[in-house]
């Protein structure tokens, strides 16, 4: 039997859990939350400017490894993190572990006749049917997943009672990985969507509404930006976000096509998410935000090149903007300065 | 008796205190080092305080800045803490109201305010590296031999500044020491030296600010005229540099403090407090989280630096 | 009478004969920049993102140089040449970063072979907009395209002699924009002639050989530069006696692929990344201690 394990992101790593272990007949190891030494350890034995979700992922994979974990999975693509799995295998090796690295994205696309074989090799009695079927239910619960946190983005900042959200939400995450059904995964979708609507929460008209842009990882990892979506919510400022592996996967390259079409900003798509950036930019300033953050990795290149695009549509539009880079090293108290910062500044502008 | 207000600013080298009236004006400053315990350093500067303050006041609100702004305002129980961008900018407001920018360099760190209609319209702060600020120049300035409050004077009779490569200190440092191995002049160094704080300065957290005058500059190195001289020079346009520039940071918060105020009266005692912090390393998980834990008078009443949430 | 600018930098290392001999052939004026010098490397670090690499940086600043000189500034797009033949996301962005940046009409055309979108289509489409008739245009490029060619063989000839030769050699592994430049690799290159030694330069070889070869090595790279590099590498590592990297800060696709290369190779090599402010002492120390070891290597 083999053990499984796969780097995480955010609460992403539930659904992934549920898919493959109802899919595969191997033990799935849970990778650790993201702490100091996960980053440690990625920092450690990473190039050195390499971007930074490499060297997150690179600290998780050791991390699995020494739990025990003999087959890894490694994913993504669009920007050079498709790349990352045949390096990282290559680091690892050179460290002295032994194990199978699994490429789902090879040569940034999904091929899955390829995945089916390589699923095949680890478990025999694998069947096409109940991973189709899984499969639905996974992308379902990502969906379900992504709308209750929009809607928490946009309300955790007023709950009366501190806390009530986050206690909901991982309840509401426990009983996601253990369902059996689709039914059964609706039927719990609508009683906790039911339950945060009930949330009891005081919003002021003159709320802050500040939007959050930027490289995926870093928009989906808390622990890479710091938390800043919590630290905004402890300051009473409503969210918004576009970005989430539901956008990413099934609305965005829909939506970009029509956004391109004739328009006076960019013509091309830059690469990965940067277009799509200059879209969710133009969105929130046309929609009335009060601000926009912009939140990457060091050394993104594609939101490197598309930073003064933004900047510029937000100055014609009159919206302040804030860039944020994380290296994972960074100072946290400069961070949180400059993010209070930003927000007196969003007050100031508000109350004259 | 007449209401005043206290304001402070911890910086990672110096700490600034004011005390002012309702209308602003300066009844009583203090500007001491921090020299790394910034509760030591409040304790002297209230005491200084307090022997400057004119009789017939009465302290209705606290207001703390600076890096260690959280930790004083705990101790000195303030009424409002805020971030020194914007208390910089409150402050230098209530003296110039028609100010667009604002240049500060520190002994750390260095920032830019953009203003407009008395509005915070965009800053920056240095995030990548020391190059350009006052610590910066006073390890220089140590390494030429020269006290750093002579710098400035020392640069302006200089009349060809050498080049110094002023991206980052460690390039600085070595072009520094090359240059001075060749033989140029004291004096011509020590001018480039200021230059390239404020070239510096422009290419790292001025880039792509649109700087307008109004132009005020302040920090620390903004007593050094040489600084000054050059940012002039660069910036093709006046800067002025308030006597008060230092203290710009603790009237904002003695502003800011004032805004806030509850009605409630502050007594200035620190004598009687006993104040700790104590460092602690968790280790509940792999975070192994450094947390400061403040205690007043032996009871614990924050601990900070938690990553889970867990303290 | 338009005025076609040209800058020296990133497309021009791969498509500048091809041009140049186009707008010739097509009677269009045109104007390249100047070698990279200290006043461009400094405009370029002006005007671009501070995270930005300093081949970027560099090729915006001679765009920079060029905005008031010409009435058009040239700057494709170039995605990919085909599945698995991807570029660097600036290839893909420098479009609309420049158009973005700068008040200036850009002449543009797209390689997106993925889509369709060919080097023919692109010259085509900016032959038209300069106002060119069907047949002229068709003609220029075949013209253009045949020198094109020839040039290209030439170089790898010579490239291919110079590989057998009896001297030190050592392979250059860097993005032509960044070996040719002038204050990035020129200076490198001009000290590695004067100390005796053959340069093999890996972007002179055929790509179809080092793409297919690239395999041998990694099985899941995309980048096609990265790719060619790759190939060159192995094609040429019997032959060689070290291999000298140059990246300049931070390139993406160098991050990864250079260390894959470096991990799996076994001969000497040196890693030169090059940042702005760099003097070339440090540079020099470090080329003169990898000549002692290849040297010594020799010897054994």
């Amino acid at each position: 039997m083999y053990n499984i394990a796969f780097p995480q992101m955010g609460d992403y790593c539930v659904p992934a859990y549920f898919l493959l272990s109802n899919i595969l007949d191997a033990n799935i190891i849970k990778a650790p939350k993201i702490t100091n030494k996960t980053i440690e350890l990625g920092f450690k034995y990473s190039p050195d400017f390499v971007c930074t979700p490499f060297k997150y992922t690179l600290g998780t994979m050791i991390e699995c490894l020494d739990m025990g974990a003999d087959t890894l999975i490694q994913y993504g693509g669009g920007c050079r993190y498709g790349y990352y799995a045949e390096l990282q295998e290559k680091i690892l090796n050179d460290l002295g572990y032994d194990f199978k690295m699994i490429n789902l994205v090879i040569e940034g696309r999904i091929n899955l006749r390829r995945i089916n074989k390589l699923l095949k090799q680890i478990d025999s009695k694998y069947s096409k049917i109940k991973s189709i079927y899984y499969s639905f239910i996974t992308l379902k619960m990502i969906k379900y997943m992504d709308e209750i946190d929009d809607f928490i983005r946009e309300n955790v900042g007023f709950e009366v009672v501190k806390g009530s959200f986050e206690k909901l939400k991982e309840e509401m995450l426990i009983k996601f990985g253990n369902v059996k059904s689709y039914h059964e995964l609706k039927i719990i979708y609508r009683y906790f969507l039911n339950k945060f609507k009930c949330v009891k929460v005081y919003k002021p008209d003159d709320r802050l509404r500040i939007g959050i842009i930027g490289e995926l990882y870093t928009l989906m990892e808390p622990f890479s930006n710091y938390y800043i979506e919590k630290e905004l919510a402890k300051n009473n400022i409503e969210v918004k976000r576009f970005t989430n592996v539901d956008y990413l996967f099934l609305r965005k390259s829909k939506r970009m096509k029509k956004y391109l079409k004739n328009n006076p900003y960019v013509k091309y798509s830059m690469g990965a998410d940067a277009s799509d950036n200059v879209a969710n930019c133009q969105y929130l300033c046309e929609n009335g935000y009060d601000g926009i953050i912009h939140i990457k990795s060091s050394f993104c290149t594609p939101e490197i090149g598309v930073m003064q695009v933004i900047s510029k549509i937000a100055e014609s539009y009159d919206v302040p903007i804030m860039f944020f880079s994380f290296d994972g090293q960074s100072s946290e108290t400069g961070f949180k300065t400059r993010l209070e910062a930003f927000y007196d500044m969003l007050e100031m502008r508000k109350n004259k | 008796m007449r209401d005043c207000y206290l304001g402070v600013d911890i910086g990672s080298i110096s700490t600034k205190g004011v005390i002012i009236d309702d209308r602003n004006k300066i009844i009583s400053s203090a500007y001491i080092w921090t020299e790394g315990n910034p509760i030591e350093a409040v304790r002297k500067l209230i005491n200084i305080l307090k022997k400057r303050m004119p009789r017939g006041y009465k302290v209705k609100g606290i207001g703390t800045t600076g890096s260690a702004r959280k930790l004083i305002g705990l101790m000195l129980g303030a009424n409002s803490v805020k971030n020194e961008i914007t208390a910089h900018a409150v402050g230098t407001m209530a003296f110039h109201p028609d100010v667009r920018t604002i240049l500060e360099i520190g002994g750390q760190d260095s920032k830019i305010i953009l203003i407009k209609n008395g509005i915070i319209t965009n800053y920056a702060m240095n995030t990548l590296c020391a190059a350009g600020t006052g610590a910066f120049l006073s390890s220089q300035a140590k390494r030429l031999g020269i006290d750093v409050e002579d710098f400035g004077e020392f640069a302006l009779k200089s009349k060809n500044p050498v080049k110094i490569a002023a991206r980052c200190t460690v390039f600085a440092e070595s072009d520094l020491v090359h240059k001075a191995q060749v033989g140029y002049p004291k004096e011509d160094i020590i001018a480039g030296l200021c230059k390239s704080v404020v070239i510096n300065y422009l290419n790292n957290v001025g880039k792509g600010k649109k700087i307008e005058s109004p132009i005020v500059f302040q920090g620390g190195v903004s007593k050094n005229v040489g600084v000054i001289k050059y940012f002039k020079e660069v910036l093709g346009c006046d800067v002025i540099v308030d006597d008060n520039g230092h203290l710009m940071g603790a009237i904002g918060a003695a502003i800011l403090s004032r805004k806030n105020k509850t009605g409630e009266e502050y007594e200035l005692q620190t004598k009687n407090i006993k104040f700790e912090t104590k460092g602690f390393e968790c280790g509940g998980c792999a975070n192994n989280c450094e947390l400061l834990r403040i205690y007043k008078n032996g009871k614990l009443i924050d601990s900070w630096g938690s990553k889970c949430g867990k303290y | 009478m338009d005025k076609v600018g040209i800058p020296r930098g990133l497309f021009y290392y791969y498509y500048g004969d091809l041009w140049k001999c186009f707008f010739d052939k097509l009677g269009v004026s045109y104007i390249v920049s100047p070698n990279t010098n200290k006043e461009i490397m400094d405009r370029g670090i002006k005007v671009s993102n501070d995270e930005m690499c300093l081949s970027f940086k560099v090729f915006l600043g001679h765009v920079d140089y060029l905005k008031d000189k010409c009435d058009y500034i040239l700057v494709p797009r170039i995605s990919n040449f085909g599945i698995s033949n991807q570029t660097c996301t600036n290839f893909l962005g420098a479009y609309d970063i420049v158009n973005n940046l700068f008040d200036v009409n850009v002449l543009n055309y797209n390689i997106d072979l993925d889509k369709r979108e060919t080097l023919k289509k692109g010259l085509f489409k900016i032959g038209r907009e300069l106002g060119k008739s069907f047949l002229d245009i068709k003609f220029a490029y075949l013209y253009a395209m045949d020198k094109y060619k020839e040039k290209v063989k030439k170089d790898i000839e010579i490239n291919m002699e110079r590989l057998n030769s009896k001297n030190t050699k050592i392979l250059i592994v860097s993005h032509p924009y960044n070996t040719y430049d002038n204050l990035i690799g020129m200076d490198i290159v001009k000290y590695l002639n004067s100390q005796n030694v053959d340069i093999i330069y890996c972007d002179k070889f055929d790509d179809s050989i080092t793409s297919k070869l690239s395999k041998k090595i990694s099985h899941d790279l995309y980048f096609k530069y990265s790719k060619n590099n790759l190939g060159a590498a192995i094609y040429s590592l019997d032959k060689i006696d070290g291999i000298l990297f140059i990246s300049s800060f931070p390139c993406g696709p160098d991050s990864l692929a250079n260390e894959l290369l470096m991990r799996k190779i076994k001969k000497p090599y040196v890693n030169l990344i090059i940042d702005g402010d760099m003097s070339f002492t440090g540079i020099e120390t470090r080329l003169e201690s990898f000549l002692d070891v290849i040297r010594r290597n020799a010897c054994v």
